[in-house]
C-alpha cells in the first residue's frame, strides 16, 4: 500500500473519535519506480495531510521529508523528488496499520483481504 | 470485515485554510474537529449502529453471493460504461478518486492522470484488485474508512441497489458526500425499475415480503423455477477474459444481464410476472436476480457446495450452473433524486437515465 493511500485512510471502528492517521508498523518496504510527474505532485500536495505523511514515511525508513512543508517548496526540484519517492513509490508490503486511538492492529494482509 | 461501525471523524479541508464540518443532516455520525470551538455547525446525531448493521438479506444475497461468484463475475466485468468513463475523464489531472464498491477494479486506473483508490465489501473481489496492483481495501459502503473531504471525486457504480433499506441507502450517500472535498463530485448509478427490456423483470424473483423465509427456502413451492429463463448476452461484441469474442448463445449463461442491455424505445410499464409468483404489483422494487455460475467454476470455488447445502443456491442441470440469487432494490424514476435531495451539503449537477440505470452527479457544497 502506498503512502498516498495511507494518507486517506481512517479507522472507523465503533467508538473511535479520531482514527486518522493510522500509525504504520513496517516489516517490509519496497520502492517501485513510477515516472516523475511534477504537475501531478503539485496537484496532490494540497490534498495531503503532511504530518501524517512524514510520520508514516519515517516509520517506513524514509527520513528525507521535512517536518513541515508549504506550497513554496513546490518550486524546489529537490523537494519534489523527495516527495515523489515517498508518495507514489514507497510501498508497505508487509506490516500493519495501527489505529491511533485504540491501538488495534490491521496487518497489511488483512487490509487487502480477510 | 475489517472496518466496522464508524462514530466520529475529523473533517478537514486543508487547501481552504479553514476546517469545515460536514452539514449533512442525515449523517448519523458526529463530527468533532479538534478545532475552534467557535464553529457551531454540528451534525444531528442519531444512533448509527442500526443503519450500519448489515441485514441478513444482504449478508446472504449480496455479500456471500459475490464472494462465491467473484472470479466469474470479474471475468464478465470488462466493458467500461461510457458515461462513467467520460465522468472520470472530465476530472482534473491529479484528482484523487475513490471507487466505493469497486468490484473487480474495472474503473481503477482508467484515467492515468488521476489517482484511484477503491473499496468493496467482497474480499475475493478486493483480492482480484490487489493482484492487479490497485490500492484497495475491504470496506462497507455505509461506513467508508477514509478521512472526510479527502477526495476530488467518488463513484458508486451499481452499488446502492444492493442496500435493503432506505436508511442504509441514505447513509451510503452521506458517506459518499462526506469523503469528497468541498466542490468534489459524486457519481451514483443504480439499476432502474424501468428496464429498457421489460422482459428482464420476468427473469427476476420478486420479494413479496422482505425477508420472508418462504421465498428463500429451497423447498418452497413459491420459489420461481429459473430453468425456464433464458439469459441474454451482452449485445456488443466484446472479448471475454480469454480474448475470444463473445457470441449470443447458451454458452453465455453466466453473463450479467444488466450492464449493457439492448436499448429499447418501447414505452409501457406492465410487468408481467409468472404464475408461480402470483400477481406482482407495479410498485414492486425488491427482487432476486439470478447469477448462473457454471459448474466448472463452482467446483473451483468450493463455496458453492456450502451454498447448495444451505439452500443459498440451486443447481440447474440444464444450464450446467449453480444459480445464486442477488438481492436488488431497483430504483424507480425520481427515487434517486429524492434520496439525495435531502442532503444539505450537496447539490445535483446532473441526472440521467442510461442503459436501464438511473444516474446522478452531485457536487458537495459545504
Amino acid at each position: 500500500m502506498r503512502l498516498l493511500t495511507h494518507n486517506m485512510q481512517a479507522c472507523n471502528i465503533k467508538g473511535v473519535t479520531n482514527g486518522f492517521p493510522f500509525r504504520v508498523e513496517a516489516e517490509e518496504v519496497m520502492e517501485k519506480q513510477v515516472d516523475f510527474n511534477a504537475d501531478f505532485l503539485r496537484n496532490l500536495f494540497p490534498k495531503i495531510e503532511w504530518k501524517a505523511l512524514v510520520e508514516a514515511s519515517r516509520a517506513m525508513g524514509y527520513h528525507e521529508l521535512p517536518d513541515e512543508a508549504d506550497s513554496s517548496l513546490l518550486d524546489s526540484d529537490d523537494f519534489l523528488q523527495k516527495f515523489h519517492r515517498a508518495l507514489p513509490q514507497l510501498h508497505l508490503e508487509e506490516g500493519a496499520f495501527v489505529c491511533p486511538e485504540t491501538g488495534r492492529k490491521f496487518p497489511t494482509a488483512l487490509i487487502k483481504c480477510i | 470485515m475489517l472496518f466496522s461501525v464508524a462514530r466520529k471523524r475529523r473533517c478537514c479541508t486543508k487547501f481552504l485554510g479553514t476546517r469545515i464540518y460536514p452539514s449533512c443532516n442525515l449523517c448519523t455520525m458526529e463530527c468533532h474537529a479538534q478545532l475552534s470551538v467557535s464553529t457551531t455547525q454540528t451534525l444531528k446525531c442519531t444512533s448509527s449502529s442500526n443503519v450500519q448493521s448489515t441485514p441478513e438479506i444482504e449478508k446472504k444475497y449480496v455479500h456471500r453471493v459475490y464472494d462465491a461468484i467473484a472470479p466469474h463475475f470479474s471475468a464478465t466485468r470488462f466493458a467500461k460504461w461510457p458515461k462513467v468513463a467520460s465522468f472520470l475523464s472530465s476530472l482534473n489531472s491529479g484528482s484523487l478518486v475513490l471507487d466505493a464498491g469497486c468490484g473487480n477494479g474495472k474503473y481503477l486506473g482508467l484515467v492515468p492522470s488521476c489517482y484511484f483508490i477503491g473499496c468493496d465489501i467482497s474480499a475475493p473481489l478486493i483480492n482480484i484488485c490487489a493482484d492487479r496492483g490497485y490500492e484497495v481495501v475491504v470496506a462497507d459502503a455505509v461506513n467508508l474508512p477514509y478521512r472526510s473531504c479527502f477526495g476530488d471525486a467518488v463513484i458508486s457504480i451499481a452499488v446502492l441497489h444492493h442496500l435493503s433499506t432506505e436508511e442504509r441507502r441514505k447513509r451510503a450517500v452521506c458517506e459518499l458526500i462526506r469523503v469528497v472535498k468541498r466542490g468534489g463530485l459524486v457519481l451514483i448509478t443504480v439499476w432502474a425499475k424501468e428496464q429498457e427490456d421489460k422482459t428482464l423483470l420476468n427473469k427476476w424473483t420478486p420479494l413479496s415480503d422482505k425477508y420472508v423465509e418462504e421465498w428463500i427456502g429451497p423447498s418452497s413451492p413459491r420459489v420461481r423455477s429459473l430453468s425456464s429463463s433464458k439469459l441474454q448476452s451482452i449485445p456488443e461484441m466484446e472479448e471475454n477474459a480469454l480474448g475470444e469474442p463473445l457470441k449470443d448463445s447458451k454458452d453465455m449463461s453466466g453473463l450479467k444481464l444488466q450492464e449493457t442491455p439492448t436499448p429499447s424505445c418501447e414505452e409501457g410499464s406492465n410487468l408481467e410476472m409468472g404464475s408461480e409468483s402470483g400477481s406482482i404489483g407495479q410498485n414492486q422494487q425488491e427482487f432476486f436476480v439470478p447469477w448462473h455460475l457454471p459448474y466448472h467454476r463452482a467446483e473451483v470455488s468450493g463455496a458453492s457446495a456450502t451454498a447448495l447445502a444451505n439452500g443459498l443456491a440451486k443447481k440447474d442441470d440444464k444450464k450446467g450452473a449453480v444459480v445464486y440469487n442477488r438481492y436488488y432494490h431497483v430504483f424507480s424514476e425520481g427515487e434517486l433524486e429524492r434520496l439525495v435531495s435531502h442532503m444539505s451539503n450537496a447539490v445535483i449537477v446532473d441526472q440521467f437515465y442510461d442503459k436501464s440505470n438511473w444516474c446522478i452527479v452531485l457536487q458537495k457544497t459545504l
